[in-house]
C-alpha cells in the first residue's frame, strides 16, 4: 500500500505545464505583492500592528465584515425563495425565470449601481412616484448611505446565491417530499424536517460563495455609499494610489486572502469543498 | 484598452530591436503577429519615433483634444514632434509603479502640486531645467525642482438659487453652517480642499491655512457630518447638485462653470475663499523622449497662447502671470488668476500635502467613515 503511493505517478507530468504556469504567473507575483506589508515601508509587521493600534483599519474591517455578512444572509434568503419556486415552476416558466437571471449576472456592476440610483435616488423613479401621490413630503433617503449600498451588494449576489441552490435542490429526490406527505406529515413539516435539511450544503455553498465574492465589492460602495460607506477594496486602492501606503495595501491584501483560504478550510473539515461546488461525488 | 496598449509596447519594442540587430527578421515577424499588427505599421521608421514623440499622461475626456490643440500642435510645428497621450491617470501610486518598474511609457504627467513635490523627494522625477523652462512665466511659488505648476484649478462651492436666492451663502463659513442655511452638503472624498474649507470655515485667516490643523479640520467635518456626501469624481459632484441631493456642493471650478451655463444660473458658483490648486507638469525619470524634447514640451505649455487655448477649452487657468490680464472678461468670474478672485481665493501648499497630505486622507476618510 505504501510503496504504491509514493511510486511517481505519471499523470502529474500532464498536469505539471498547467501547475507550472500557475505558480509562475499567478503565485508568484502575488506572493511578491503580499511580501511589501512585512517590508513597506521598513522590515517588520509595523503593517499589522496597525490593525490592533489604528481605529481607522479595525473600522474597515469590522464595516466590510458586517456589511458582508448581512449581504449574505439577505441575498441567500432571497435566493432560497427564488430557488424554491423555480424548482417548482414549469419547466417553460423556469426556463424563462433562468434567462432573466443569467441576463441580470451578465450586466456590468456599474450599469446595475447606477440603474439603483435611477430608481431610489433622490430624485429616482420610486421617489418621484411617492411625492407625486403625496405619501411623502421628502424623498426617502434609500440611496448614498449604507442601506443603499446593501440593496446594490444584495441584488449583484442573487445570482451567486441562486444557482448553487437550485444545483442542489434540484439534486434532491422528489419522491422523499412525496413520501413524507404520504407518512403523514404535513407540508410545513414536510419542509421544515425534511427539505430544508436537506438544502443544507447548497445553502452553505451558497453563503460561502456570496461572503467571499462581496469581501471584494469596490463599485457598488463608492458609487451608492455617498463616500461614506467605505470597504476593505476601495480602501486599499487609496492606499495604494493616493496615500502610496503599499505596505498597509498589502497588508489588507494579505488578510483578505488569508482569512478567504481560512474560511474554506474549516469548511472543508466539515464537509467536501468538491461536493459543495459541484464535483464528481455525485 | 490595457492589452492594446501592451500589444503596442510589444511590436513597438520588437521593431526598436529588429532595427538595431538585436532581434531576427523572423522573431520580429512573429511579434507582429502575436501583437495582431500588419508589419507595414510598424516599419522600422515608426519605431524609431518611439523616442521621437511626447507622450502625455493625463484623465482624458475633453482634456486630451484641449492639450492636443493647446500645447501639441504648436509644439509639433516647432519641434516635429507628435503629442500622444496615455489617459489613464498618472495618480501618485502609479508614477511611482512605473518608474520602480523601469518601464516608463510616459514623458509628462498633468498631476497635482504636491505629486511633483512628493515624487521628486522620493526620486521618482527628472529635475526641471530652468534654463529651458522660464522661470518668469510660472506663478511665483509654482516653479520646482521636480515640476512646474503650470494651470491652476480650484475647489470652489455652489448652491441651489432656489433654497438661497434672497440670502446667498458666501464662503465657506455658510456652507458649514447647517442652521442657518439648512440642507445637504457635498465634498470631496479624498480631502483636498475639504480640509482647508473646513479651518476656514471654524475661523482660521486665510494666511493661517497651512500648516493645516488638521484635527481641528477633522471636528468641523464632522459637526456636518450627518448632512454630507461625499464625491470622488467630477461627475459624481455635478450630479449631486444637479440632482438635488445636496443644496450646496463643493465643485472643481470648471465643472461649476458648465452647470451654471447648462443649469441658466440655477445653480450659483461661490469663488470667494475657493482652495486653488496648482495642475503640476512633472517628469517621470527616464522618460522615453529624453529630458531636453519633454522640458521644450512643458516651456510650450506656459505660452500665453496656450495657456489661454487651456483656459477656453478646459477652464483650467493660466500660471503664467503674463496671461492673467488676458483672461477674456467672460472667464474673469470662474477663473482663479483672474483680477477679480485672486487675492480671495486661497493658494493650496503643495509641500504641506507631500508632506502629511497622507495622513490628512486617512484621518478624513476615518472621519466620514
Amino acid at each position: 500500500m505504501t510503496s504504491r503511493s509514493s511510486r511517481f505517478n505519471p499523470y502529474w507530468l500532464l498536469v505539471a505545464p498547467a501547475v507550472l504556469l500557475v505558480l509562475a504567473l499567478y503565485v508568484a507575483p502575488i506572493v511578491n505583492v503580499l511580501l511589501l506589508s512585512v517590508t513597506d515601508p521598513k522590515p517588520g509587521l509595523g503593517n499589522y500592528a496597525k490593525i490592533f493600534e489604528s481605529d481607522t483599519v479595525a473600522n474597515l474591517i469590522w464595516r466590510t465584515v458586517r456589511l458582508c455578512l448581512i449581504t449574505t444572509f439577505a441575498a441567500v434568503f432571497l435566493g432560497y425563495v427564488v430557488s424554491y419556486a423555480m424548482l417548482h415552476a414549469l419547466s417553460g416558466v423556469r426556463r424563462r425565470m433562468m434567462s432573466i437571471l443569467l441576463i441580470s449576472f451578465w450586466i456590468s456592476v456599474l450599469v446595475r449601481s447606477f440603474a439603483w440610483l435611477m430608481l431610489l435616488g433622490h430624485n429616482g423613479l420610486l421617489n418621484d412616484m411617492l411625492l407625486s401621490l403625496g405619501v411623502i413630503s421628502e424623498p426617502l433617503p434609500l440611496m448614498r448611505n449604507e442601506f443603499g449600498v446593501l440593496i446594490g451588494m444584495t441584488e449583484y449576489m442573487l445570482p451567486y446565491a441562486i444557482l448553487p441552490l437550485l444545483a442542489n435542490m434540484q439534486g434532491i429526490d422528489p419522491r422523499i417530499a412525496s413520501a413524507s406527505r404520504s407518512l403523514g406529515a404535513s407540508s410545513a413539516q414536510t419542509f421544515f424536517h425534511v427539505f430544508l435539511p436537506l438544502t443544507r450544503p447548497g445553502i452553505i455553498a451558497a453563503s460561502l460563495l456570496v461572503f467571499i465574492s462581496s469581501l471584494g465589492f469596490y463599485v457598488t460602495p463608492a458609487i451608492l455609499g455617498g463616500g461614506k460607506v467605505q470597504m476593505i477594496a476601495e480602501y486599499i486602492s487609496v492606499q495604494l494610489l493616493v496615500t502610496v501606503r503599499w505596505g498597509v495595501a498589502a497588508m489588507l491584501a494579505t488578510l483578505m486572502i488569508a482569512s478567504v483560504l481560512a474560511l474554506m478550510y474549516v469548511l472543508n473539515r466539515f464537509m467536501k469543498l468538491s461536493e459543495i461546488f459541484g464535483g464528481a461525488a455525485r | 484598452m490595457k492589452d492594446n496598449a501592451f500589444l503596442n509596447d510589444l511590436a513597438r519594442e520588437g521593431a526598436i530591436a529588429f532595427k538595431s540587430g538585436r532581434l531576427d527578421r523572423r522573431s520580429f515577424l512573429m511579434l507582429c503577429g502575436l501583437a495582431g499588427v500588419a508589419t507595414l505599421a510598424v516599419k522600422a521608421g515608426d519605431a524609431e519615433a518611439a523616442a521621437n514623440e511626447i507622450v502625455m499622461w493625463n484623465w482624458g475626456g475633453e482634456s486630451e483634444k484641449c492639450h492636443g490643440d493647446a500645447i501639441g500642435k504648436p509644439f509639433t510645428a516647432k519641434t516635429g514632434l507628435p503629442l500622444k497621450f496615455d489617459t489613464s491617470g498618472p495618480l501618485q501610486g502609479k508614477i511611482k509603479e512605473m518608474v520602480d518598474s523601469g518601464k516608463v511609457t510616459a514623458d509628462v504627467c498633468d498631476a497635482d502640486g504636491f505629486d511633483a513635490i512628493a515624487l521628486g523627494k522620493s526620486g521618482h522625477l527628472e529635475a526641471i531645467d530652468y534654463n529651458i523652462v522660464n522661470k518668469q512665466q510660472i506663478k511665483e511659488g509654482s516653479a520646482w525642482e521636480f515640476g512646474v505648476g503650470v494651470i491652476f484649478y480650484g475647489y470652489a462651492f455652489m448652491y441651489d438659487t432656489k433654497a438661497f436666492g434672497d440670502n446667498p451663502p458666501k464662503g465657506w463659513a455658510d456652507f458649514y453652517d447647517t442652521a442657518k442655511f439648512p440642507g445637504k452638503r457635498s465634498l470631496y472624498k479624498w480631502a483636498n480642499g475639504s480640509i482647508e474649507s473646513a479651518l476656514v470655515a471654524d475661523g482660521v485667516t486665510k494666511d493661517k491655512v497651512y500648516p493645516c490643523d488638521v484635527p481641528r479640520a477633522i471636528e468641523k467635518i464632522k459637526s456636518i457630518k450627518a448632512d454630507s456626501l461625499y464625491w470622488g469624481s467630477g461627475s459624481e459632484a455635478h450630479d449631486m447638485i444637479v440632482n438635488g441631493e445636496v443644496v450646496m456642493g463643493m465643485i472643481w471650478q470648471n465643472r461649476g462653470k458648465t452647470i451654471e451655463e447648462r443649469t441658466n444660473g440655477r445653480y450659483k458658483m461661490v469663488m470667494n475663499e475657493a482652495i486653488a490648486m496648482p495642475g503640476a507638469y512633472i517628469v517621470p525619470r527616464g522618460n522615453p523622449a529624453g529630458r531636453d524634447n519633454v522640458m521644450k514640451f512643458i516651456e510650450q505649455a506656459l505660452q500665453v497662447e496656450s495657456q489661454l487655448m487651456i483656459l477656453d477649452c478646459l477652464g483650467m487657468t493660466p500660471s503664467n502671470p503674463e496671461a492673467f490680464a488676458k483672461i477674456p472678461e467672460a472667464m474673469q468670474p470662474y477663473a482663479v488668476n483672474s483680477a477679480q478672485n485672486i487675492d480671495k481665493v486661497i493658494f493650496n501648499d503643495p509641500v504641506w500635502w507631500a508632506d502629511n497630505g497622507g495622513d490628512a486622507v486617512n484621518a478624513f476618510l476615518e472621519a466620514i467613515g
